[in-house]
């Protein structure tokens, strides 16, 4: 492990360094891909990547950066994606005008989901969002005038923009692509203000941070909601352009694939997730002729994640998540009087 | 006396924390008024911890009141009492260890930042107002201690000494109307334990009023100029050090009835 | 009413089943000292361990009992071994984390092995029905019943009434205090986890010879009611996650009555919620204040 923190390092290095010039290349590179590659199969595989990025680092804002553990990511998801087929397809909503209600309609859920558990231990956050979740697709399933029930809702319009009409994988490419650079942009500015410094304060420690006023469970209500709210607005997007969803989009599974996403690779930081959309998604194609046997290599990777790198490969190392190594030394010392 | 007619910046009226049948706290009334280093001293298990966590906010009391500068905060929570000027650290230092000591104390500018939302996605002009607010602060406080040096080492790699200074640092930050420092000098050596002392007496020279849980005697001997003891959780005295120091029930508290009768303590009485 | 009288029968099988579960799951959480979410992978594992007995072997059901019991004993070891044995002092949801991995694993692993779909359960016990005026009951609802209780009064000598116990409880408060006075501090939390994962075990084979059918995918919604049940107890108190598993038993099988089936893991998840709204620690001895 000790080549990878180096090479990390050196990477971290040239990075900021150059910062700027490489951001910009990296950028480029990513407008022009089309141009280069028009395959849809190759667009395709770059939306899911794209898409999932952004699924992931709404994930990341919740777990990583709060130190909350919310499994029930696919809840979230299925609300967002219904929101926009349900206004779109029944009230002819526009999807620009969607978007920000599907992402609203999802916070207020995940405040309605985080608020029992707030004063008590994450363990059960991590149950009631996971409880959450298969309610959330069992109400997809059974409100059939709403939401279709089995048959769930096709025909999802699609988005105009403009008078460009967003209907291949190319110009989705640049839709998914352009929400991940605003989710970026926006999270990393609420990262880096007394919002961002709060959470992670109250990952450290959240009694130290609420000796210092920081008031925990309203924080920690808010991250939830800000996660939640992107990922509805990524399901917002999702909708049209899968132009047909129903339950059985939105499974447990969906979860676990997002959550291995964050913990492959990396929680509290903001590459973490998309270095984990990355992987799970390449490692999904290529593994795809061995079938189900790519679950359990999922599997393996996050127990195997979890003994040697907790935070991640490109997580943050310097927090809680990475293990509580340094931490304890120190303890032992303060507890010679006692 | 006319300390009396000042209103104490922190008192307790009879407060009591029981857990069940322990009754870890029974009625203890103390009144620190300002600028004062109070030390609360007393054996293991006295209940010292057990009143400061009454009195912050993180245990609530079974009985009685705890008042703030005359305001009943009683019931209140941890972050509602460090808003109203209460702040106080830990046994175990809890440092955010993995920031940087700077960071740690922009944590403590938390209630006085007030940007919001939409101002930290603009990135508005009360958005730079308090982010350099914080940082131009927090650069204060930490000359004003004598800490600058350390201001971008993250914290866990300090000398624990060190640590501590900071832990006590940043709990000013929130700009506490008392600071209550629980056993600041828990594994420290005798010379860390002397530079803790003139440390707090530099605090206090800024006008900041300290409360102080402490087991080392010579330590809260020469920093406190108002002591309380418990035992067992009740307050058996109340006074300045020398008070303290000659007085029957508190030798017998230290050193059990046998001793203080046979007359051996009068050597330790010295110190 | 009479509908209703056996809605309520059918609840307190089913729901001693659950208790089964729930007790296996707090006397892991309570011993080790961490919340896992392996549980439904390991009943299920010792339901399919005895399934196999029942093909090769002939349907003894005491011997499934023992061969479910015993496999998810080893699978119990596994799990402890990868799970928890390395983050006794991480923090709690790198745990958490891997037994997420770890159930993924197994559950994955079974669906290969053993297919995704239903296998009927071998028709293992002699169904008899027995008449109290208007109620009916099965022989194999009183055989379940009768069973846990068993288990349940012999899980309570040995916590109470034995030296193992003893370790098994000094361990399950405070693992440094048993450390110091001499406990195999490791030994007896994965002992202890074993002794859940056993129960669980039997649990899990109850619930396919009740079910009639054994299904690799069970174990996810099994390990959520095994939870919620045990959120009575605080997760941690046998007595009251046996409640627990009773009262989602019974709210269960009423509760289908006025909905519909499909809904019935639901009520498990609004008893779930309906504890945490009104008894968020649930009820647990008092241990002195953690922080």
């Amino acid at each position: 492990m000790n080549m990878l923190a180096d090479t990390k390092k050196r990477a971290e290095m040239v990075f900021d360094k150059h910062k700027v010039l490489i951001s910009l290349l990296l950028l480029a590179f990513l407008v022009l891909l089309p141009l280069i590659s028009n395959k849809s199969y190759v667009m395709g595989v770059m939306c899911r990547i794209l898409m999932y990025a952004t699924l992931a680092g709404a994930l990341n804002i919740i777990n990583g950066y709060s130190g909350q553990t919310c499994l029930g990511v696919a809840g979230f998801f299925c609300f967002g994606a219904y929101t926009e087929a349900i206004l779109a397809t029944k009230v002819g909503l526009n999807f620009w005008l969607c978007i920000p209600l599907a992402g609203v309609i999802t916070a207020l859920v995940g405040l309605l989901v985080a608020w029992p558990t707030l004063k008590m231990s994450g363990i059960y956050l991590a149950i009631v969002t996971l409880g959450f979740s298969e309610i959330a697709r069992l109400l997809a399933l059974n409100a059939t005038p709403l939401t279709g029930g089995a048959l769930g809702i096709k025909n999802i319009p699609v988005p105009e923009f403009f008078g460009i009409v967003i209907k291949n994988s190319r110009s989705y490419y640049y839709l998914f692509l352009v929400l991940a650079i605003v989710f970026i942009f926006v999270s990393n500015r609420v990262i880096k203000s007394k919002i961002g410094r709060a959470w992670m304060s109250i990952r450290e420690d959240e009694l130290a941070s609420k000796s210092l006023g920081v008031n925990a469970s309203v924080y920690k209500a808010f991250n939830f909601m800000y996660g939640a709210f992107w990922i509805g607005v990524v399901g917002c997007v999702y909708a049209p352009y899968v132009r047909f969803i129903d339950s059985t989009y939105f499974t447990l599974d969906e979860g676990w694939n997002i959550l291995s996403m964050v913990i492959l690779g990396g929680q509290g930081t903001f590459i973490g997730p998309v270095i984990g959309s990355i992987i799970v998604n390449f490692l999904t194609e290529v593994l795809r002729p061995i079938g189900q046997w790519r679950l359990v290599a999922f599997a393996l990777l996050i127990i195997i994640m979890m003994w040697y790198r907790p935070q991640g490969l490109a997580g943050a190392t310097d927090s809680k998540l990475a293990g509580n190594k340094m931490v304890k030394k120190l303890q032992d010392r303060g507890k010679k009087h006692d | 006396m006319i300390e009396t007619l000042k209103q104490p910046v922190l008192s307790t009226d009879h407060i009591c924390m029981y857990f069940g049948g322990l009754h870890a706290v029974e009625d203890v009334s103390l009144n620190i008024q300002k600028g004062d280093i109070y030390g609360i001293i007393g054996p293991n298990g006295a209940g010292k911890t057990t009143l400061f966590n009454a009195c912050t906010g993180f245990n609530v009391p079974t009985k009685g009141k705890v008042f703030l500068c005359g305001e009943d905060i009683t019931n209140l929570k941890p972050e509602q009492i460090a808003k109203k000027g209460m702040a106080r650290t830990f046994q175990n230092i809890k440092l955010f260890k993995y920031m940087s000591v700077l960071d740690n104390i922009k944590i403590g500018f938390h209630l006085n930042l007030k940007s919001n939302l939409v101002d930290t996605v603009l990135h508005t002009k009360q958005f730079k107002a308090d982010e350099t607010y914080a940082i131009e602060k927090g650069r204060e406080i930490l000359d004003l201690v004598g800490l600058s040096k350390y201001t971008d080492t993250k914290a866990g790699n300090l000398p624990y000494g060190v640590q501590r200074k900071v832990e006590i640092a940043r709990a000013l930050a929130i700009n506490p109307k008392i600071l209550l420092l629980d056993e600041p000098a828990a594994g420290m050596n005798p010379n860390e334990t002397q530079e803790l002392s003139v440390y707090i007496l530099k605090i206090n020279s800024l006008g900041y009023t300290v409360g102080v849980i402490e087991h080392d005697m010579k330590f809260v001997m020469n920093t406190c100029n108002r002591i309380i003891v418990l035992n067992f959780g009740q307050q058996i005295c109340e006074g300045t050090p020398h008070v303290i120091k000659t007085n029957q029930n508190v030798r017998e508290a230290y050193f059990g009835k046998g001793i203080v009768a046979g007359g051996a303590i009068n050597v330790a009485a010295e110190n | 009413m009479e509908y209703f009288l056996n809605q309520l029968i059918n609840g307190l099988c089913q729901g001693a089943i659950y208790a089964l579960m729930a007790i296996g799951y707090s006397v892991v959480v309570g011993v080790v000292g961490m919340v896992t979410f392996t549980h439904g992978e390991v009943m299920i594992m010792g339901a399919f361990a005895s399934y196999y007995v029942f093909q090769y072997c002939g349907t003894n059901l005491i011997l499934g009992f023992i061969v479910a019991f015993l496999a998810s004993w080893v699978m119990g070891i596994f799990v402890y071994k990868v799970c928890y044995e390395r983050f006794f002092n991480s923090p709690r949801h790198i745990s958490l984390l891997c037994t997420i991995g770890f159930s993924m694993l197994v559950k994955n692993l079974a669906q290969i092995f053993f297919g995704p779909n239903q296998i009927p359960m071998l028709n293992i016990v002699d169904i008899k029905f027995f008449h109290i005026g208007a109620m009916q009951i099965s022989s194999l609802q009183i055989m379940i019943i009768a069973l846990v209780v068993g288990l349940a009064l012999a899980l309570n000598y040995v916590f109470y009434h034995t030296k193992f116990g003893v370790m098994l409880r000094s361990v399950s408060q405070d693992k440094t205090a048993a450390y110091m006075v001499g406990i195999n501090v490791k030994r007896i939390a994965m002992l202890g986890n074993c002794v859940g994962c056993g129960l669980g075990g039997i649990a899990g084979l109850l619930i396919c010879i009740y079910y009639q059918v054994v299904q690799a995918t069970m174990g996810g919604a099994l390990g959520m009611k095994a939870f919620s049940a045990s959120v009575l107890g605080g997760l941690t108190d046998v007595r009251f996650s046996a409640l627990g598993g009773l009262c989602i038993g019974i709210v269960e099988n009423l509760g289908i009555t006025v909905t519909s089936a499909s809904y019935r893991d639901v009520f498990a998840f609004g008893f779930l919620i309906l504890v945490l709204v009104f008894k968020p620690t649930g009820f647990v001895k008092k241990r002195g204040t953690k922080v």
